[in-house]
């Protein structure tokens, strides 16, 4: 928010007041760290050495229920990590009101969007392979 | 918001070669940023040679060499000459710092430039407009704030937790870490930046202050505060070798601390 040529510094620097909030995005951004700090080495070995196996070994890999529960996980947390990543950017870099918001709405869509594919995806492999 | 280009008008220009200084064999070359109000048009880099064995040791001695010797009308602040006031912050060869404890042996060889600290307006030459970081620490509230009657001599402190304010304290209030930081540049307006955030963090773990809590609830907002992002310039310029974004980090801490 910006004001014109007579207003004081204190109600420039004032603002809108304080917002009370922004601690839980901030404990949010770092529990999904940690999640990620476990679920990314474990996603990247096993992507490695199912790389070369074909495409029927992957898909039988991704169904079996460890995996399925990991996968989803690992999604989950990157998305949502990604989500608030992106949210801080947009934050950072847009200043016009309702750009920021509209971004800041179609970050949510999106990301929850690849989530639901994700997530069903590999849902759908769990459930295929038990058919 | 984001500016990758400068706002019209504000472009600097090759500006005056200054003469070198008669008889001068060890001279030294420094690009110094000159804007003036009056004058208008872009400011401008005007070049000038300053003779190294009649110019002190620090910059800020170049600067009342060339004000002396060369050119009257530069204008810079500057006053206690031992790095106490914080009026001489600027931007010498890249870096923000004070120029009265910089010393001609660190600096980088070659040109050397001189710039007002960047990302605010300036008023002249090398001074900076500094109301919003000033209003920004006034924000804070960088006083002593208690409920308790005063006590009839002093409020008492222990030596330990006194010692809980060395690294905050000494901050002279010169704006080289906020003027330094990228996210200031971006949000300036309703970041409070490291220099405010460090002073606010001397009050909350002052054990005589009794308003942490309302302290905190003034901060708690994703821009005042939470727009560090660690990005650290601030504690790599701080003349006084303080460190503001641990500070911060702290500050967060005390976040996470009141609600889990």
């Amino acid at each position: 928010m910006s004001y014109g040529k007579f207003t004081t510094p204190a109600k420039n620097a004032r603002g809108l007041g304080s917002a009370k909030s922004g601690t839980e995005h901030h404990i949010r951004q770092r529990v999904s760290a940690i999640a990620l700090i476990f679920l990314v080495p474990w996603f990247m070995f096993s992507i490695i050495n199912a790389m070369g196996a074909g495409m029927e070994a992957a898909q039988a890999w991704a169904g079996q229920p460890l995996n399925a529960i990991l996968l989803i996980l690992t999604a989950g947390a990157a998305i949502f990590h990604m989500r608030l990543g992106m949210q801080v950017v947009i934050e950072d870099y847009i200043e016009k009101t309702g750009t920021r918001s509209t971004l800041l709405i179609l970050n949510s869509f999106a990301c929850i969007a690849l989530f639901v594919t994700v997530a069903l995806s590999v849902l759908k492999l769990w459930i295929g392979a038990g058919a | 918001m984001v500016q990758l280009t400068l706002p019209k008008g504000s472009a600097p220009k090759k500006g005056k070669t200054w003469p070198k200084p008669q008889g001068a064999t060890n001279l030294r070359q420094f690009k110094i940023y000159r804007y003036s109000p009056e004058e208008g048009g872009n400011p401008r880099w005007d070049v000038y040679w300053v003779d190294m064995d009649r110019a002190g040791t620090m910059i800020l001695d170049v600067l009342l060499y060339i004000k002396n010797n060369i050119d009257p009308t530069l204008a810079f602040r500057r006053s206690c000459r031992e790095g106490v006031c914080g009026s001489c912050a600027m931007n010498i060869a890249g870096q923000n710092t004070i120029a009265c404890t910089k010393g001609f042996d660190e600096l980088p060889g070659g040109v050397i430039t001189i710039a007002p600290l960047p990302s605010q307006p300036v008023v002249k030459d090398l001074i900076p407009d500094l109301t919003n970081f000033y209003a920004q620490h006034a924000y804070v509230q960088p006083f002593l704030k208690t409920v308790t009657p005063e006590p009839e001599k002093e409020w008492k402190q222990s030596e330990e937790d006194r010692e809980e304010l060395n690294g905050l304290y000494e901050c002279i209030l010169c704006a080289s870490c906020t003027t330094s930081c990228p996210s200031y540049w971006w949000n300036g307006d309703k970041y409070l930046g490291p220099a405010a955030l460090l002073q606010a963090y001397r009050w909350l773990i002052d054990s005589r202050d009794e308003a942490t809590g309302e302290r905190l609830d003034d901060l708690e907002d994703p821009f005042k505060l939470y727009r560090c992002h660690t990005i650290m310039n601030c504690a790599q310029v701080c003349p006084k070798g303080l460190n503001p974004a641990k500070a911060i980090a702290k500050i967060k801490h005390m976040m996470v601390e009141r609600v889990s």
